[in-house]
């Protein structure tokens, strides 16, 4: 009660006197004072806000400096008047208003309140105050003034004195709260590296994270969405903070929170928790920036990361053997990286499929399958085999040609090309006629146009010239391989086959034939792949002239014919051989008489037939029926400058021009100037079609101009695509690469062989000096040992002269030894003729 | 993408002027490999190495470091740093007095906004360099240290030399300060265990990943 007495005294005034809002203001205003009782401060503040909307700018005029003296001074001591002049500034400084004037007040409102660091530190420091209602209005008005003015208020908080910490703790706080507070945190970190990562260090990561498991994880709401958002931006351009994140275990639980188990082995099967998963749209989103954030962590190189492979398996498992929403599926392989392609053959993958009119409850479990095979079964058919690709809706055509990206970083590799190509020809011991084995790729190109009226075909044949053009474009190899292809005539298929069993391009292995061929095949000459191609072409300009065509056929025709004639218009360049089997084909007829009566409407088909004549007429260059002499008459009828004029007005195609590199799936009908035909409507909302990828695009816009020269040129003149032709340049640069790389290997060589030199060099010295000294010890040795001999041989003959004195005595001895025993026997006494003798000898000498 | 094989992480910054290598030493420790060129560091840059301390039971450590910029005008921000770090390398330049003089206001820097019992060690790089372009002396430097009560070491992220000890040596330091209880588990922002009593738990189940080292 007290409180409406003093607001109504304070508007009323004095008794009688006419109020004007200015002068209320006024005196509210002077009531914020310190010195007013803190009662009447509080209600001071409180009309204030009541008058704050209604009187913008005489509010901030006379009360916005008192309100913000309270913030700072009072908001501690009571959190209700802190609270309550927190939300009058807010409503100052809000800037989402429909007028000019109220939104420039806004914004001078908010320069005031940041006309010194104090407001704002006061205003971090709340956020981490006890009372939630005041932490919740400081952290709205905190956003507001971010709004408004970003960069003073970032630079405030790295400057504030509590530091990051309240920041940070605010999203521990209520569910309420949090909301708010991720807002502010998103605004607080765009743009402003430095507070990324100081918030990263402070451990903001766990913390946004630790938010997204207590709402439940990926199913959870807008604040779920809102924290992967505010990680999205922190990781972004933030290598600082990606090197960070790896570190931390947070991308497991990236991981965890798509339910994949982080610490998967390569020989382990993806458990179907993770396969066959509740989605809804949040999920979807949220799962999706999930993706991004892995996408980033990966980056271009990916595979060398430590979590490397599982997250390699997890995009790939999710995107070709999953139950997720296909736009999920399209990011994950749009987020593979082209290293990483390497892993897919290896990879086993256990692909699902949902039963038929159960609304996606159950599944089937398809048979194993390795995820090239899986990737590509997925381009040739579309998802779940086809099942919805008549529809063309936008995510499942975006899927497959996204699909064909990956593909295409799996063929960067030549020999990877080169295996495929041999995957596809007739096996060599299998006798003639042998056919070629039936792959989804193969089947897709040589299906027959009589039966391209069904949607899903055309769909198959468009993605099969696309694929087959990056197998052969600017691969000389392949092409010559290409040509030996045999296709088996369709009529012979099983048909199971054509349901597309998978197949291993790179093992080339066959699914084998269940059908031997019958005996009415024999009696034609099997046709290669070139020649099936051509006849092709020729049934479908046929189907296409019939009178009674749709609309709709009539454009599902085209498709085809384009198809066709890009593939082929990349096949016959550069390759001779290819081009006088063609012409031999008839390929020369269909298109001449395409040129002679060319549509009034289309400017795609004439242009392109116009474009493969001349194809046909630069590299016209092997001996053959038809010459470049026939040739350039039929040119000089048609008319060259005529030619050149269509394959001008291709240019100006929407089909042709908004083609990108990553774009190529165009709205149906592709908006532009020229309409194809006036009574075509598309089946379903918002189908999509394609008609021409990058890669042929880009071909074409090269080698376009190399064509219109070619075609005025005279039939004796050599090629003139020599100079600048795709190929020849990439053969150029990867002979500089040889050579750049011999060079350097020369030079290695040779520094080697200068070390070698040298080293050897010093041996040798070492060896030689060596060599001279053990020679002079050995001579010194030589010296002492012949000495020595010396001296022993002297010693020798010395003993010897002594042994023979003493055999002489010796021999003197035994003489006068023989005499005495005569002369004893002579006087009688007894001889012994043994040692006795010496006794007697010396009894006698005694 | 196994549980984590450390029973503690450690934040680290890395102060001083610019120009005396705090870049450096930090990818020297992280790479191994010398930064001959570094671009001035602008804000901060993060690396992590896994070191094991044998004094202290071979505890396993994983070392988060975030290289500050030296340069003035990036000074406030550095400063939020310091709150949340465990251990801080304060670098000065043996070839360069002032830098070795300056170390004074970055200690004092240190001592008003980070945590009390944050490690500080006083690192003086270069020391690979003549003894002729030396300016600041071995004996000068410790002394100051023991003054300051700070750990000392001289390194060189040239040659590589005390690199990694100099990180040893004050992740030792803040082991033996966990140990003694110095740290309790909430309020020390730069010291984390691989068994958080008061952490956040993500996921139940991720526990079970982990390892409990805990002392």
């Amino acid at each position: 009660m007290e409180f409406f007495q003093q607001t109504y005294t304070a508007l009323r005034g004095p008794t009688g006197v006419q109020q004007t809002p200015e002068d209320t203001i006024t005196r509210l205003s002077d009531r914020l004072s310190p010195s007013t009782l803190l009662a009447d401060r509080r209600a001071a503040v409180l009309s204030l806000k009541g008058l704050a909307r209604a009187h913008k700018q005489l509010v901030g005029v006379h009360a916005l400096q008192g309100l913000l003296g309270i913030i700072q001074n009072d908001a501690d001591v009571d959190p209700d008047i802190g609270r309550a002049a927190i939300e009058t500034v807010v409503i100052l400084c809000d800037t989402v208003d429909d007028s000019y004037t109220e939104r420039d007040l806004g914004l001078e409102h908010t320069d005031k309140l940041l006309e010194d660091e104090k407001t704002a530190h006061k205003l971090f420091a709340l956020l981490g105050d006890q009372d939630h209602f005041l932490r919740y209005s400081a952290c709205v008005l905190l956003i507001t003034v971010l709004q408004n003015r970003p960069q003073r208020v970032q630079a405030y908080f790295l400057k504030a004195p509590v530091g990051p910490a309240p920041v940070i703790a605010v999203l521990e706080g209520e569910k309420e709260i949090v909301g708010q507070a991720i807002a502010m945190l998103t605004a607080l970190i765009r743009q402003s590296t430095e507070i990324q990562k100081i918030l990263a260090f402070d451990g903001i990561f766990e913390k946004l994270f630790s938010v997204v498991t207590r709402e439940g994880g990926l199913e959870g709401q807008s604040v779920v969405t809102d924290a992967l958002k505010c990680v999205d931006t922190l990781l972004r351009f933030n290598t600082s903070n990606q090197s960070y994140f790896r570190e931390t275990n947070l991308p497991t639980l990236l991981c965890r929170l798509l339910f994949f188990d982080p610490n998967i082995q390569p020989d382990q099967v993806v458990p179907q928790e993770f396969a066959l998963q509740f989605w809804n749209e949040d999920k979807a989103t949220n799962a999706g920036l999930i993706l991004e954030a892995i996408g980033l962590l990966l980056g271009p190189k990916g595979a060398g990361l430590r979590e490397g492979y599982t997250f390699t398996r997890l995009l790939v498992e999710m995107a070709l053997a999953s139950n997720a929403p296909t736009t999920v599926k399209v990011k994950c392989l749009r987020l593979l990286p082209p290293a990483a392609v390497a892993l897919l053959p290896d990879m086993i993958l256990t692909p699902y499929m949902p039963v038929p009119d159960t609304n996606g409850e159950e599944w089937d479990r398809l048979e194993a399958a390795t995820g090239i095979d899986a990737l590509l079964e997925l381009i040739m058919h579309g998802e779940y085999n086809g099942q919805d690709a008549v529809r063309r809706q936008k995510e499942s055509v975006d899927l497959r040609a996204t699909a064909v990206g990956v593909f295409e970083h799996f063929l960067r590799d030549d020999h990877v090309k080169e295996a495929i190509i041999s995957g596809l020809l007739p096996p060599e011991d299998a006798g003639i006629p042998a056919h070629s084995p039936v792959t989804p790729l193969l089947f897709g190109l040589i299906i027959p146009p009589n039966s391209l009226l069904d949607r899903s075909s055309v769909s198959s044949v468009q993605f099969a010239a696309v694929l087959f053009a990056h197998l052969l474009r600017h691969a000389p190899y392949c092409k010559d391989l290409a040509r030996k292809i045999i296709p088996r005539p369709l009529t012979l298929l099983p048909s199971s086959t054509a349901d597309g069993a998978f197949f291993v391009p790179a093992d080339g292995e066959p699914p084998p034939p269940s059908e031997p061929p019958s005996k009415d095949d024999s009696e034609d000459a099997p046709q290669n792949l070139l020649a099936v191609l051509t006849e092709h072409l020729s049934l479908a300009f046929l189907q296409r002239s019939r009178a009674e065509l749709a609309p709709r056929d009539a454009r599902e025709a085209d498709r085809v014919i384009c198809a066709y004639l890009s593939l082929l218009a990349q096949w016959l360049w550069e390759d001779p051989r290819a081009v006088r089997e063609f012409l031999e084909a008839g390929g020369l007829g269909v298109l001449v008489e395409q040129l002679n009566q060319p549509s009034e409407i289309d400017v795609v088909v004439p242009g392109l037939c116009a474009f493969l004549l001349g194809v046909c007429y630069e590299f016209n260059r092997e001996p053959g029926e038809v010459t470049r002499v026939t040739m350039h008459s039929i040119l000089t009828r048609l008319g060259a400058d005529v030619l050149v004029g269509r394959m001008n007005r291709m240019r100006e195609d929407e089909r042709i021009k908004v083609v990108g590199p990553d774009s190529w799936v165009l709205p149906c009908p592709t908006p532009g100037p020229q309409a194809l035909d006036p009574a075509f409507t598309p089946m379903y909302d918002g189908e999509t079609e394609i008609w021409f990828d990058w890669a042929f695009v880009d071909f074409w816009k090269a080698n376009n101009h190399t064509i219109q020269r070619g075609i005025v040129a005279d039939p004796d003149s050599a090629s003139s695509s020599t100079a600048q032709s795709g190929e020849e340049s990439i053969l150029v640069a990867s002979l500089r690469g040889v050579i750049a790389k011999q060079a350097a290997e020369i030079e290695a060589l040779q520094n080697k062989l200068k070390e070698l030199t040298a080293t050897s060099l010093a041996t040798a010295e070492t060896a030689a000096s060596e060599a001279s000294q053990s020679a002079a010890k050995s001579t010194e040795e030589r010296v002492t040992l012949e000495a020595a001999l010396e001296a022993e041989r002297s010693k020798r003959t010395e003993v010897e002269k002594e042994q023979e004195d003493l055999l002489v005595l010796l021999d003197e001895l035994s003489s006068k030894r023989a005499k005495d025993k005569e002369r004893m026997k002579e006087q009688g006494m007894e001889v012994s003729e043994d040692e006795d003798d010496e006794e007697e000898d010396g009894e006698e000498e005694d | 993408m196994a549980g984590p094989s450390w029973n503690y992480v450690l934040k680290f910054i890395i102060t001083g002027d610019a120009g005396v290598g705090k870049s450096s030493l930090l990818v020297r420790l992280t790479d191994q490999r010398f930064l001959a060129n570094p671009d001035p560091t602008l804000g901060v840059e993060f690396g992590s190495k896994l070191i094991t301390i044998p004094e202290e039971d071979n505890k396993v450590v994983k070392l988060q470091c975030w290289d500050t910029a030296g340069t003035e005008s990036f000074r406030s921000i550095t400063r939020s740093y310091y709150r949340g770090a465990a251990g801080c390398l304060l670098v000065y330049d043996v070839t360069s007095r002032p830098s070795f003089e300056h170390a004074r206001t970055w200690l004092a820097d240190v001592r008003t906004h980070a945590d009390p019992h944050l490690t500080c060690i006083l690192v003086g790089n270069k020391s690979d360099l003549s003894l002729e372009r030396r300016q600041v002396s071995t004996e000068e430097g410790e002394r100051w240290a023991q003054e300051e009560g700070l750990l000392f070491v001289e390194a060189s992220a040239k040659s590589g030399d005390n690199v990694e000890a100099a990180f040893e040596k004050a992740a030792r330091d803040i082991l033996i300060k966990i140990r003694r209880g110095v740290f309790d588990d909430d309020r020390s922002p730069g010291v984390k265990s691989s068994n958080p009593a008061g952490a956040i738990t993500l996921d139940q189940r991720k526990a079970t990943g982990q390892t409990c080292c805990g002392s």
